[in-house]
């Protein structure tokens, strides 16, 4: 087969539809990626016009442009949709089209999963959008602080419109740390160990298990806003047991790794960019390794920083301010690694080098300031005025837009296959750098003398009114660049100028890729000896083409790749994917159902609108698989891999578990919720406590217990080639037994309006219903699957994945027994 | 802040000064290095040596001495500042709603006034902050850091102006559309003044 | 996985570590106003012992990541596994040193 036919097969397999109409049901991950960046890119133009306005609205005193309220939701929606509609998607989809191609294979792990994480935040910010549009936008802060938040004070539906959409937003954000996780982990070209994987990818596992821990506790507090909103439940009212600070808590677990979740991919960018600039190779990759990871661990322990002036006693803030300083020290490892990679090699100065220089100036500043902030007496002053706000633009605009703009300007030629025509990107890179500092480095000082934050007007009198004026006249100049940037861009895909391959002269797998990338991006794949496959061949790509690695003969028009041992890299299983389907655009706007029959408090429509995301999942599901046993499947090269659906860890195995991570850090949230009331709220301990009921307390374990040893019998069974059915039947009635335990317990549980400990006990009880629910609908799954014949002794990947589910039901069941029971025995 | 009347705000004004002395310097150095790169080219180290001076010795060794003794300082400049119990401590109470501030006396039980606190000159003051509604912040700029008005929570934040006279105070919470105006004004009165600011409601 | 693991319980186990300790400080003062501001009081003996038996679960994990049985093999795992285990065991003493000296209701 020539490379040219082998090219016509694989695009017929892994081709998108035809025009504008296969946008909706491409699952291709060059394509999603793009479709993630250019809606990014959409919020940032949208998030730099409401900055303009800010600008605007400041540059003179008594300004009367815009009034308190519409300035409200100005800056609200600003960091709103810099930091949910514009950064954490950016990288998605910018790690969404790279990592692929860096890690040497076809697709991420869950195509149609990558494809509904981009619908929902299609629809997600829509939603948004809209609201703004309407002049109903969010108008409480992007931190949403109640009760400022809460009914009494922000009675309108702005407020829905933040807890509801980014609820849906994160869902993206969810799904594409589950996705890179398992594909970082399991989804890479054969023989690429973990010690010769591309340190992006690094960074990007840490970033993405940061994800799966840190977005959690705000999906948490937003669904628990939500209800006190919506139902009245007090969770954040302290005349009915609530604490206004447990949302301080759950925003800030939440808001302090997310810094650091847009900061590691942009060093992951600039660690993978600054040595091909420099000719040269990273020195102390494992230093950088490790410094990423203590990052991403010492980050978690940063957030109450955000609090210093809350009235947390003086030790409480000592650990947080030696932690906030220790932080610096990774950050330090990794800057000095960067500059010692410099010296070792001979730098370019390119224009993503440019960048990088612009992020080095911009970023070190934004640390040193940051390592001030820790200081908590200094804190006590600065917080809450300009000067926060100029240093928290110096780290993400330093430590994000910067390192992003160099990735583009980077990997443009890559994804087009052309090169740059017009010059413009010098000047764009002049204007921003200096645009930048100006704005910026003037709003420390307006800050040191005393303006606050979100204030919408100040007197001239303040003597603040010259430095706003050079701060804002700044922000045009910023912003001019950035126009410039796009209009490049833009300038670049329609003037047509062949980029030679490899034109940076970079050892990464992704340049192996022809230029622009085909669908299945590599015609077969590599096999990996070092971590620059492409600096020891130049020729791999040629070589590829031609169908000398693994996969090359393009069988039977199916999208196929290989899963491989975590450690070594080893081909371990063959992996087909599904094809393009509209089923993610379905699935997402049903989910969106959903979420708009909250908003709009169409409550008879939300139980239909979840009826149907169980439908259109269990289509999903059913899709997979086989009904036939296919045995070992040649891969090339001699190698014949068990397929996925026959073996004991299959993907949705390994989605499973790192899908529960993010779940049980959502639990583990919600029992923190409850401590924290019981120990800090003033309205503890409530009147009663709830009494113990025998039959849950009975009924609870006995059908957790059934569940759990029915589905290890089935696996059983079926391992010895009997007949699962009766043991599934059996693990169904257990689940079923348990849903109707945690009813019961929800049916005798103090009324969730009169103080927050019944609020928490309703959750407590409706998050052990749903997981029941969920694992009985799994098991009827199975049982349908085990009848219509997908399941066999070799097939037995599916009866694999639930067992996990209702081993974690077990062990959360007996939590929130303990939890919801135990003071009242105590008592 | 940069103009400091109180010794909580001079202590943390110095800070900063300190603060940015050496950030400035730390930056100088980093963007040197930065600069040096660009040197035609030189003899090069090996990877060893490389990891040893760039990581071991700036990354490591350099930050870690630089941090601990910037945490020390500030840790032990923190417990300075905290509303220590003292003989000439002088207490009163703020209360704050959308958009005001109620302020009331230990020294003169059941005096309030509404946006002016009063204060002796020359003697600390702890003020124990909290609110009636959403959460604020009692912030005096020229005297002592910010601690918020938290629903529920009595926070104490100790206060001290050095010489008499009037100081604008700020809520530094975002509260809503009255926020901007959101302020008051302490007086610190001397002590004859004082006393007879504690005699005159009675 | 068991790389994964090796590589981040250290600094996971701080993490636990951590935020346990910085409740309990919040539970001592719960307790009673000023529980815990005179020097050697039991409740700052309460937090001191927490602290050093959270030194002595990272020494151990450190023993742990560096033996022959339970650490990694050679290569990129292995460094990675003890600069992170090292790391562990700085960040609880630099972290949580502040229950010798701090104010702990203040």
């Amino acid at each position: 087969m020539t490379a040219l036919a082998r090219h016509r097969r694989l695009s017929a397999a892994w081709a998108s539809g035809p025009g504008w109409k296969g946008w909706f049901s491409t699952v291709n991950h060059s394509d999603v990626g793009r479709m993630f960046l250019v809606t990014a890119f959409f919020y940032f133009l949208v998030g730099g016009i409401l900055a303009m306005l800010i600008r605007a609205q400041l540059a003179t005193p008594h300004s009367a442009f815009a009034g308190p309220g519409i300035y409200s939701q100005i800056f609200t929606m600003h960091g709103t949709i810099m930091m949910f509609l514009f950064a954490i998607p950016a990288i998605e989809g910018m790690a969404i089209y790279l990592l692929p191609k860096m890690l040497g294979t076809r697709d991420l792990a869950y195509p149609r999963l990558t494809a509904y994480g981009y619908w929902c935040y299609f629809f997600g910010g829509a939603m948004l959008l809209v609201s703004l549009l309407f002049g109903i936008a969010p108008d409480g802060g992007w931190f949403m602080y109640p009760p400022l938040t809460g009914r009494i004070h922000s009675p309108g539906i702005n407020t829905d419109f933040w807890l509801i959409g980014i609820t849906f937003v994160e869902i993206s954000a969810i799904c594409a740390a589950v996705e890179f996780t398992v594909s970082i982990l399991k989804y890479r070209a054969p023989g690429m160990s973990l010690a010769r994987m591309p340190i992006f990818a690094w960074y990007m596992l840490v970033v993405s298990l940061m994800i799966l821990t840190g977005f959690p506790p705000l999906i948490l507090g937003s669904i628990l806003l939500e209800l006190e909103r919506a139902f009245g439940m007090p969770f954040f009212q302290v005349e009915l047991g609530g604490d206004s600070l447990l949302w301080q808590h759950l925003f800030w677990l939440f808001g302090h790794p997310e810094v650091y979740i847009i900061f590691l991919p942009a060093a992951g960018v600039v660690s993978t960019v600054l040595p091909v600039m420099a000719s040269t190779t990273l020195i102390g990759y494992r230093w950088v390794v490790a410094a990423a990871v203590a990052l991403a661990i010492l980050s978690f322990g940063l957030w109450v920083h955000h609090m210093f002036t809350t009235g947390i006693p003086h030790m409480g803030l000592a650990f947080f301010s030696a932690a906030s300083t220790l932080v610096a020290v990774p950050t330090a490892v990794q800057v000095f690694a960067w500059i010692g990679t410099m010296w070792k090699g001979t730098p370019r100065l390119h224009l993503p080098m440019l960048h990088i220089l612009g992020f080095f100036v911009t970023f070190v500043i934004g640390g040193l300031t940051g390592v001030m902030v820790a200081v908590v007496p200094f804190d006590w002053q600065v917080h809450d005025t300009a000067f926060v706000t100029a240093h928290l633009h110096y780290v993400l605009f330093g430590g994000f837009v910067f390192p992003i703009l160099a990735g583009i300007y980077y990997w443009l030629p890559l994804a087009s296959g052309r090169r740059r025509f017009f010059r413009l990107g010098n000047v764009a890179f002049a204007l921003i750098f200096i645009g930048f500092h100006v704005t910026f480095l003037a709003m420390h000082w307006v800050g040191l003398m005393g303006q606050r934050r979100r204030i919408s007007t100040y007197a001239p009198e303040d003597g603040w009114t010259a430095i706003n004026l050079i701060s804002s006249v700044g922000g045009f100049v910023l912003a001019f660049g950035l126009v410039i940037v796009l209009i490049e861009i833009v300038l670049h895909l329609v003037v047509p100028r062949r980029s030679r391959r490899n034109p940076w002269g970079a050892g990464t797998l992704e340049w192996a890729v022809p230029m622009p990338p085909p669908a299945y991006n590599f015609a077969s794949l590599p096999r990996v000896t070092s971590r620059e496959p492409l600096a020891d061949d130049p020729d791999l790509g040629v070589r590829l083409a031609r169908g000398e690695g693994y996969l090359g003969d393009a069988r039977g028009g199916l999208r196929e790749t290989l899963m491989v041992d975590i450690a070594t890299g080893e081909p371990e299983q063959h992996v087909v994917y599904p094809a393009n389907t509209r089923l993610p655009l379905v699935m997402a706007a049903v989910t969106g159902v959903f979420f708009l029959s909250l908003l709009l408090k169409l409550y008879w429509l939300t139980p239909l609108a979840l009826a149907g995301v169980a439908v259109l999942g269990w289509r999903w599901v059913w899709q997979l698989g086989s009904d036939t046993d296919l045995g070992c499947q040649p891969v090339g090269h001699g190698l014949a891999l068990a397929s996925a659906s026959e073996t004991d860890r299959p993907p949705g195995w390994w989605g499973s578990a790192f899908l529960l991570v993010a779940n049980a850090t959502l639990f583990g949230s919600l029992l923190f919720g409850y401590a924290f009331l019981w120990t800090v709220a003033p309205g503890w301990p409530p009147a009663a406590f709830m009494e113990p009921s025998l039959l849950v307390l009975v009924a609870a374990p006995a059908g957790a217990a059934l569940a759990v040893a029915g589905i290890a019998l089935a696996v059983r069974r079926n391992r010895i080639g009997g007949d699962p059915t009766a043991a599934l039947l059996a693990a169904l009635a257990g689940a079923l037994c348990l849903a109707g335990a945690f009813a019961l317990l929800l049916a005798g549980a103090p009324h969730p309006t009169g103080h927050a400990y019944g609020a928490t006990l309703w959750v407590l009880g409706c998050y052990g219903l749903v997981h029941a629910l969920l694992v009985a609908l799994m098991l009827a799954f199975l049982l349908a699957r085990q009848r219509a014949g997908y399941v066999s002794r070799s097939r037995r990947a599916e009866l694999a994945i639930v067992p996990v589910w209702t081993g974690y039901l077990a062990v959360v069941t007996a939590l929130i027994l303990a939890a919801v029971y135990l003071p009242g025995f105590a008592a | 802040m940069l103009d400091p009347a109180g010794p909580a705000a001079h202590s943390i004004a110095r800070l900063w000064w300190v603060m940015l002395i050496g950030s400035t310097a730390i930056f100088a150095l980093v963007m040197l290095l930065l600069a040096l790169a660009w040197r035609p080219a030189r003899a090069g180290a090996t990877e060893a040596a490389a990891e040893r001076t760039w990581i071991m010795g700036l990354g490591l060794a350099f930050p870690v001495a630089v941090l601990l003794v910037l945490l020390g300082y500030g840790l032990w400049l923190g417990e300075r500042l905290l509303p220590r119990a003292g003989p000439d401590v002088a207490r009163v109470a703020a209360v704050a709603r959308q958009w005001s501030w109620t302020f009331s006396y230990d020294e003169a039980p059941g005096r309030t006034t509404d946006g002016v606190l009063h204060i002796p000159a020359g003697r600390p003051v702890d003020v124990a902050i909290t609110t009636r509604d959403v959460i604020h912040s009692f912030w005096v700029p020229r005297l002592a850091g910010k601690l918020d008005a938290i629903p529920g929570h009595v926070n104490v934040l100790r206060i001290e102006a050095d010489t008499p006279g009037s100081y604008a105070g700020l809520s530094a919470e975002f509260s809503g559309h009255g926020y901007e105006d959101h302020s008051f004004t302490v007086i610190a009165h001397a002590p004859d003044d004082w006393q007879a600011f504690l005699e005159d409601g009675q | 996985m068991s790389d994964l693991l090796r590589i981040l319980v250290s600094p996971a186990a701080w993490l636990a570590c951590f935020s346990a300790i910085y409740g309990l400080s919040g539970i001592v003062c719960a307790a009673g106003p000023g529980a815990a501001v005179a020097d050697g009081s039991g409740p700052r003996m309460v937090l001191v012992i927490a602290f050093l038996l959270a030194v002595l679960l990272q020494v151990g994990l450190l023993a742990l990541v560096w033996s022959a049985r339970f650490g990694a093999e050679p290569g990129l795992v292995r460094v990675v596994s003890r600069i992170s285990a090292v790391t562990g065991l700085v960040a609880t003493v630099w972290t949580l040193f502040p229950v010798l000296a701090a104010s702990a209701c203040l």
